[in-house]
């Protein structure tokens, strides 16, 4: 049986809250990013930037829709990686080899998606 | 303006019908974004599994809170869903988009097909819910490590049990899994379509369980795929940030509103709008 007793309930709590707490950040970014493109009277169907990590922070200084849209993108695909991570952590200091095991495993297939797109991109 | 705020109402509209009937919103958005506004298949469908993952997520958290979805059951199916997504995302740009708008045409038939056989939950399985724990020990038992591989799997599926049903058929689980991985990929969708059933029927797990442990593995499925995509270049931040908006916010409407809705002639309207897209994705295929 898994672990649902007061242990693994605020585990499982704690993961459920971190799930929340990255996604309404990652939402906030978006809207964020929806209101300047709004003002900026850009149409979203010309074609936005590419992502270019090295101007991301120049573009959320200079209130550029993109540094927002981007940065909330990236957010909302680390959304589910942080809960894998808090998984992890947590399985390796419950002493739940398996379940720590599968936890990076996880984490090791998104590393090969990022890995194989970039060396076949 | 105009644009954005056709996109942000169109996001609010997959996510709300998508919300109600039970859908992930990707099924919805991927024909809404070519045929509607024209975006390029594959550039719809980036958009479409980064929408995906924003409402999954939230929902997930939720189900994770109140205790509904299998953690341990979740996170071993979704290794396999990210190795399928993985895969899917590679073969996703080998092939023609037309293959791709057919196999769409072929999702939207089958999904038009299992709304209309679609009923109501059977009793046992509001009666195999997991109840609120009310143990005072943690009751978590490590599988224990042998070389005895029959030992292994009976007690890997305890592990994987919830308190109140028992997991069977791990292997069945793990292939149906990376299936449902390579179409999300190939598709833009959760995949939930697949995992749902695949665990309440094929595994034994309580629909509702089902449904919250499958929009936990979403997030990671919909992840592995969504940097592939990305990295390509297939996501515009343009487009993805008043869509993902407008699904988030149309599906957590639809969410607060299910219960109040006679969902009969929804669902019915809805099959013919699926079946009327399936249409038009097969005429798009066909060039």
């Amino acid at each position: 049986m898994n672990g649902t007793g007061p242990a693994g309930n605020g585990f499982e709590q704690r993961l459920g809250r971190l799930l929340i707490v990255v996604t309404y950040a990652a939402v906030a970014l978006l809207a964020i990013g929806v209101v300047l493109l709004l003002l900026a009277g850009i149409s979203p169907l010309s074609g936005g930037p590419p992502l270019d990590p090295a101007r991301l922070v120049s573009d959320l200084l200079a209130l550029d829709p993109a540094g927002f849209l981007w940065l909330g993108i990236l957010v909302v695909i680390a959304t589910p990686l942080s809960r894998v991570i808090g998984a992890a952590a947590g399985f390796i200091g419950r002493g739940e080899r398996l379940m720590a095991v599968v936890s990076l495993a996880i984490l090791g297939v998104i590393a090969i998606s990022v890995v194989t797109a970039l060396a076949t991109g | 303006m105009v644009v954005a705020l056709s996109l942000l109402a169109g996001g609010a509209a997959a996510g709300l019908f998508g919300s109600l009937l039970g859908l992930g919103g990707g099924v919805l958005l991927v024909p809404l974004l070519t045929l509607v506004f024209g975006l390029d298949l594959r550039e719809a469908i980036g958009v479409s599994l980064i929408s995906v993952i924003v409402t999954s997520s939230a929902a997930a958290g939720v189900y994770l809170e109140r205790h509904v979805a299998n953690l341990r059951l979740g996170m071993t199916l979704e290794l396999f869903t990210a190795m399928g997504a993985l895969v899917g995302g590679l073969i996703a740009f080998l092939v023609d988009e037309r293959w791709l708008a057919l196999l769409f045409a072929a999702l939207l038939v089958y999904v038009a097909i299992t709304m209309l056989r679609a009923r109501e939950p059977a009793p046992d399985d509001v009666a195999r819910l997991p109840p609120e724990p009310v143990d005072d020990s943690d009751r978590h038992v490590e599988p224990p490590l042998t070389t005895d591989l029959a030992s292994f799997r009976a007690a890997a599926l305890a592990h994987l049990s919830g308190d109140t049903y028992a997991v069977r058929h791990l292997g069945r689980g793990v292939a149906g899994s990376a299936a449902a991985g390579v179409l999300s990929a190939l598709l833009g969708i959760g995949g939930g379509i697949v995992k749902v059933p695949l665990m309440h029927i094929g595994m034994g797990v309580p629909l509702r369980v089902a449904t919250a442990t499958s929009n936990l593995m979403i997030g990671i499925t919909a992840a592995a795929s969504a940097v592939i995509y990305l990295i390509r270049g297939e996501v515009d931040p343009y487009v993805t940030g008043p869509v993902a908006i407008g699904v988030f916010v149309g599906a957590s409407l639809g969410s607060r509103a299910a219960h109040r809705i006679e969902l009969r002639v929804l669902n019915l309207l809805f099959v013919a709008v699926l079946l009327w897209t399936a249409l038009q994705m097969l005429l798009k295929a066909l060039g």
